[in-house]
């Protein structure tokens, strides 16, 4: 797959961004709903838990529970975002299904947390049955969806296979067989998956590849996030390093730089190491994206990292 | 550190704790660090069992944890001591439906009764999943093994969690839920229907038939009848927890990483410790980036500039690095300040994962020195 441009990414109408917790999915979903924008597409962002900044991190305010416009781009692209809390996709649904208001409260008020407990799964299914929805409305060009993070994604994917375990009949069946579609169907949903250059990531991104091929899901390239930029001088000391520049560092200068580069070299074989297992086990496409020397990525760094996303093959 | 020094240190928790509960956010190395400090306890004479939760395949495999429910119960970790009179280490993997299958066993009044629930299809599908089950059952497994008597330490690592105070208020939730009125009055009378007559409840049923067919609203008042029986254990051993968690016998550890979102996690974390009155024992910072030798400003100015080159790659990642690892302390001196007197240990970046007892004992003397084996 060439993953120079925005086509791969805009060639599915909702993208499911997923990772472990910590490898940061949630930049990276934020960042490829602002690479489809820049291209052109209006892209509707959502963040299913809710986490908070998502909506300023693309140029607008804090998500609510309706779209709202967060940035428009040039080009005529544009960003909307919002969250889907499970207890508004629950009233959604009843409301879906002609309940009537008094009893509708009376519903949801007291029971969803006992209706979910009953039913596992359920308010995964219902939110993703409202991003069905959306999809089948065709409420934007590409949704992107920031997965639920930690050990979540999994699960919350296989929601709607999975209930058919326990649900044999009624409208959950119904609405779970039309999620499934949904997910299926490479034109309509696939999943991107993140994680990191490290050890730990690259071992539970591999599983949560099998996983999710198992419930029969696309899968995007696959989004390896803060790699820092090859740096094959480091290879050299500072002092030869200098020679090639036909200069001469100061011990101290040789010192400062040397207590970097050991770090350094350490760090980006460790990286190659991990890459290179990525590429041997997932037959899929590799997105490097850049590490920022920041602890934490606001608006003016998302640019960056949506360019990335977009710029062709590592 | 000298024994006179009044600093409390992370050592003080591994000789003087009975239980200790490491938290925090994902992906920061919270399991390592909680299997370090199990090592650390064992070194030091304590019999210790570390509870582990999903832990990553290769430090699994360095506590020998192998896949599946023989994994729940204890293992002796080899290779940590020397002689069985230095103390020794044991780990488990939580298996949460394990665990809820021994509590109903436990709290039943009678086999039947616990096959009843154990065999009903509703429990199979949420014995894992039931809301807070994983959380509230490290807890449990927690209360289970420092009841036993058999270990100086129990050391609990939590399962990751966005909100990680969701497992402090896990027993808590248990009986809010047993208290909820739709569950209260599904579970008053025999027959369900008939006698359903709470409005709350006839909505609970009739919604549930509504969207998931009749066969469940069976199971599920089922369910809750069946539960019901056992149900004033369950509460008698939330309220249990949760005074062992608030006693001078426990103390929290919280991990995270440089990362703002996770800092931020932390913070809320020591804030929720507070206002709670759980004991709060220190705070572990993983993965920091080492902070370079500044570069002179004469030389810096004479580097600026370079073609490219190998010393332009060296004067470049020697500012990348720089400018994060600076970030990344700046970052943690709002955190270091909120934990005030409680340890704060700051541990680099590794070069390795850490996949050997080797590993963790290296790791174990950086988190509070070295340890006398």
């Amino acid at each position: 797959m060439d993953t120079a441009g925005a086509d791969w990414l805009t060639s599915t109408r909702v993208a499911i961004v997923a990772g472990k917790g910590g490898v940061g999915s949630s930049t990276v979903a934020a960042a490829s709903a602002l690479a489809a924008a820049q291209d052109g597409a209006d892209v509707l962002f959502i963040a299913v838990d809710g986490r908070p900044g998502m909506g300023p991190l693309l140029g607008g305010d804090e998500l609510g529970d309706r779209d709202r416009l967060l940035q428009k781009t040039d080009g005529g692209g544009r960003v909307r975002g919002r969250t889907i809390p499970a207890e508004q996709a629950f009233s959604d649904y009843l409301e879906l299904k002609g309940v009537g208001g008094l009893l509708r409260r009376a519903a949801t008020a007291a029971s969803l947390p006992m209706i979910a407990a009953a039913t596992p799964g359920l308010e995964h299914l219902l939110v993703l049955g409202m991003i069905k929805q959306l999809e089948k409305e065709r409420t934007a060009d590409l949704i992107v969806v920031d997965a639920p993070p930690a050990g979540h994604a999994a699960p919350f994917l296989r929601s709607a296979s999975g209930l058919s375990d326990v649900v044999r009949s009624g409208p959950v069946l119904e609405q779970a067989d039309e999620v499934s579609e949904m997910l299926t169907d490479p034109a309509r949903s696939q999943v991107m998956l993140v994680t990191l250059p490290e050890e730990t990531p690259v071992n539970e991104v591999v599983e949560l590849a099998a996983d999710i091929g198992e419930i029969g899901i696309s899968l995007m390239p696959l989004v390896v996030n803060a790699c820092w930029a090859d740096r094959p001088g480091l290879a050299k000391t500072p002092a030869m390093a200098a020679r090639s520049h036909k200069t001469k560092l100061t011990s101290a200068a040789k010192d400062a730089l040397e207590s970097a580069a050991g770090f350094g070299r350490l760090r980006l074989a460790r990286q190659e190491h991990q890459l290179e297992r990525l590429r041997a086990e997932l037959d899929l496409p590799i997105i490097q994206l850049p590490r920022l020397t920041t602890t934490q990525i606001g608006p003016d760094d998302l640019p960056t990292l949506a360019a990335a996303l977009v710029g062709g093959d590592e | 550190m000298s024994a006179a020094d009044p600093v409390p240190t992370l050592r003080d928790s591994v000789i003087g704790a009975d239980l200790l509960v490491t938290c925090g956010p994902g992906g920061v190395g919270k399991t390592t660090t909680a299997a370090a400090l199990g090592v650390a306890a064992a070194r030091s004479g304590r019999r210790v069992v570390v509870v582990t939760v999903d832990p990553a395949r290769r430090l699994a495999d360095a506590l020998g944890l192998e896949e599946g429910a023989a994994a729940n119960d204890p293992h002796l970790v080899k290779g940590v001591t020397k002689r069985a009179s230095d103390g020794a280490l044991w780990a488990l993997m939580l298996d949460a439906e394990t665990t809820f299958d021994r509590l109903v066993h436990e709290q039943a009044a009678s086999e039947r009764q616990s096959e009843a629930i154990l065999t009903n299809p509703v429990y199979r599908a949420i014995s894992g999943s039931l809301a807070g089950a994983q959380e509230y059952m490290a807890i449990e497994r927690l209360h289970q093994l420092y009841t036993s008597g058999e270990w100086d330490l129990v050391i609990v690592d939590t399962p990751p969690s966005r909100h990680a105070i969701d497992l402090l208020e896990a027993p808590d939730r248990l009986i809010r839920f047993l208290s909820h009125p739709v569950y209260r009055a599904l579970t008053v009378g025999q027959r369900a229907f008939a006698r359903v007559t709470n409005a709350a409840a006839g909505a609970f049923l009739w919604a549930v038939r509504r969207l998931a067919g009749p066969q469940i609203v069976e199971d599920t008042i089922e369910f809750f009848r069946s539960l019901s029986d056992i149900e004033p254990g369950l509460r008698r051993r939330a309220k249990e927890v949760s005074a062992l968690l608030h006693s001078e016998a426990a103390t929290f550890v919280v991990v995270c990483s440089p990362r703002a979102e996770a800092i931020g996690e932390a913070e809320h974390l020591v804030e929720a410790l507070d206002e709670r009155g759980y004991p709060f024992g220190g705070v572990v910072v993983n993965l920091i980036h080492p902070l370079p030798e500044p570069l002179t400003a004469a030389d810096a100015a004479a580097l600026a500039d370079l073609g490219a080159g190998p010393l332009a790659d060296h004067v470049e990642w020697h500012d990348e690095l720089t400018e994060l690892a600076t970030a990344e302390r700046e970052e943690l001196e709002a955190l270091r300040e909120m934990a005030g007197d409680v340890p704060f240990v700051e541990l680099p970046l590794l070069d390795v994962d850490i996949h050997d007892v080797a590993g963790l004992a290296g790791l174990a003397e950086r988190l509070l020195g070295r340890v006398e084996r």
